[in-house]
């Protein structure tokens, strides 16, 4: 199966497309809007400021491709890090900036409860599976995964979140809905468990 | 619970690995003891003396990293502009380490926060103890003083937008005596970001001293080279003594 990882210029690109090509598919790197009309799943990586995403991806038409792709057209997408808060409809990262908005609600700073607590949050969390969801299949409840953000996406609607990791405070740390799924954390840097993710988002090779 | 974390660095000379003592390349070392599974993190630093090779062997070593670990991978050494970033980035690295380029113009820290986040900037910085107790910050592979204090710029590099400190203790570099401890307490104390603390390991205790000093990571190059033991027996040792580690 083909599997196009959106490049709009951001972010760790190879590290993704290695765990795709590990996991048995064919992963291609792309900032063609023709190119994800002609895979079978999509993956919005990312890593960066929110506002500078959104503007690569509208510089390269790529938000209005995406959108057709994904919400008219019905194709899977994963949302990886910035790329997971980038569906959001806002965010106040350096700004108020304005995103997807496939996913109400808005993407806000980390504020953890204890004031010790450093921000950006850095390394390996728990990951809490609060509803089912197919991207854990077969991976345990408290699974450890790997982390870099200072913001989080909090979606309006209860009943997105398939996922939570404290951090001073609960945040949503995995989304699903229908087609359009989304983590905060990092699958592929986060090895087994990580790989397992994006196994069950990608289906079998 | 945010897991204390175990980071491995290696350190490149032309592409090849060494390991180093008091910041030389000492012996060479082949890759194949990296543990891949169980490692948290690993960084690698080009120490390549200017003239002594070119960039291409480095870049061939993080493209291969990043093929193969599907864990966060850091590249530094030498980086000096965005486009020196940007390279290390289009090969795969998920972070970079800035050090003696951000002492000598720390703009460059905004530069590259900007361009790829504050969590993408790792800023290392390499101290010496002088006889009098007092801490200052080298660059130039350790060899150049700067006048600046550990604390200071610190607090410096964050405001510039580093998301994480990666302090190196200069004289306890490859003689396994223990991490500088007095100066990662400092250090965890200066700035809200994670302080990442690297030289002097030998023993596991070691690495949970640093943990109970306020270290984000406990950064080991050699002392796999030494031991029969892995990462993951220095995980259990960890996780007995009661620190939360991912095993």
């Amino acid at each position: 199966m083909s599997v196009a990882i959106v490049d709009y210029g951001l972010g760790n690109l190879r590290s993704v497309a290695g765990a795709v090509e590990h996991l048995g598919h064919a992963a291609r790197i792309t900032a063609e809007p023709a190119e994800l009309r002609d895979a079978a799943k999509l993956i919005l990586p990312g890593v960066g400021a929110f506002g500078d995403g959104m503007a690569k991806l509208r510089a390269r038409g790529l938000d209005e491709a995406l959108t057709r792709e994904v919400v008219e057209g019905g194709k899977p997408l994963l949302g990886i890090c910035l790329g997971f808060q980038l569906l959001a409809e806002a965010s106040e990262e350096f700004g108020e900036h304005q995103g997807l908005g496939w996913i109400a609600g808005r993407v806000t700073r980390l504020r953890p409860d204890d004031a010790s607590l450093p921000v950006p949050h850095v390394g390996w969390n728990e990951l809490h599976q609060v509803r089912p969801s197919r991207l854990f299949a077969g991976i345990a409840d408290g699974a450890l995964f790997y982390f870099v953000h200072s913001y989080r996406l909090a979606p309006r609607a209860g009943g997105l979140a398939v996922g939570e990791t404290d951090y001073g405070g609960r945040f949503v740390a995995a989304i699903e809905r229908d087609n359009i799924l989304g983590t905060q954390f990092h699958p592929e840097k986060s090895q087994k468990d990580g790989l397992a993710v994006l196994g069950n988002f990608l289906g079998h090779a | 619970m945010l897991r204390k974390r175990v980071i491995t660095v290696l350190t490149f000379n032309d592409g090849v690995l060494y390991r180093t003592k008091l910041f030389r390349p000492d012996y060479r070392y082949t890759l194949n003891f990296v543990d891949a599974w169980s490692v948290d993190e690993i960084v690698v630093l080009d120490v390549t003396r200017p003239g002594e090779g070119g960039r291409e062997n480095f870049e061939r070593v993080i493209a291969d990293f990043a093929r193969r670990c599907f864990v966060p991978l850091s590249a530094g050494g030498g980086i000096r502009t965005l486009d020196d970033v940007r390279r290390l980035m289009a090969l795969g690295a998920d972070k970079v380490v800035l050090n003696t380029g951000a002492l000598e113009r720390p703009p460059l820290i905004a530069e590259v926060a900007r361009a790829y986040g504050a969590q993408c900037v790792v800023l290392a910085m390499d101290v010496r103890r002088h006889e009098d107790g007092r801490y200052e910050v080298y660059g130039g592979f350790g060899q150049r003083p700067s006048g600046r204090a550990p604390e200071d710029w610190a607090r410096e590099a964050v405001g510039e937008g580093a998301g994480e400190i990666l302090v190196t203790a200069i004289e306890r570099d490859g003689w396994l005596q223990g991490y500088d401890l007095e100066l990662c307490r400092r250090l965890s104390q200066a700035v809200p970001v994670p302080v990442l603390v690297l030289g002097g390991a030998g023993t596991w205790a070691h690495m949970a001293e640093a943990f109970e000093a306020g270290a984000a990571a406990a950064c080991t190059q050699n002392i796999y080279h030494f031991t029969e033991t892995s990462i993951r027996s220095a995980k259990a040792f960890l996780a007995k003594r009661g620190l939360p580690v991912r095993n």
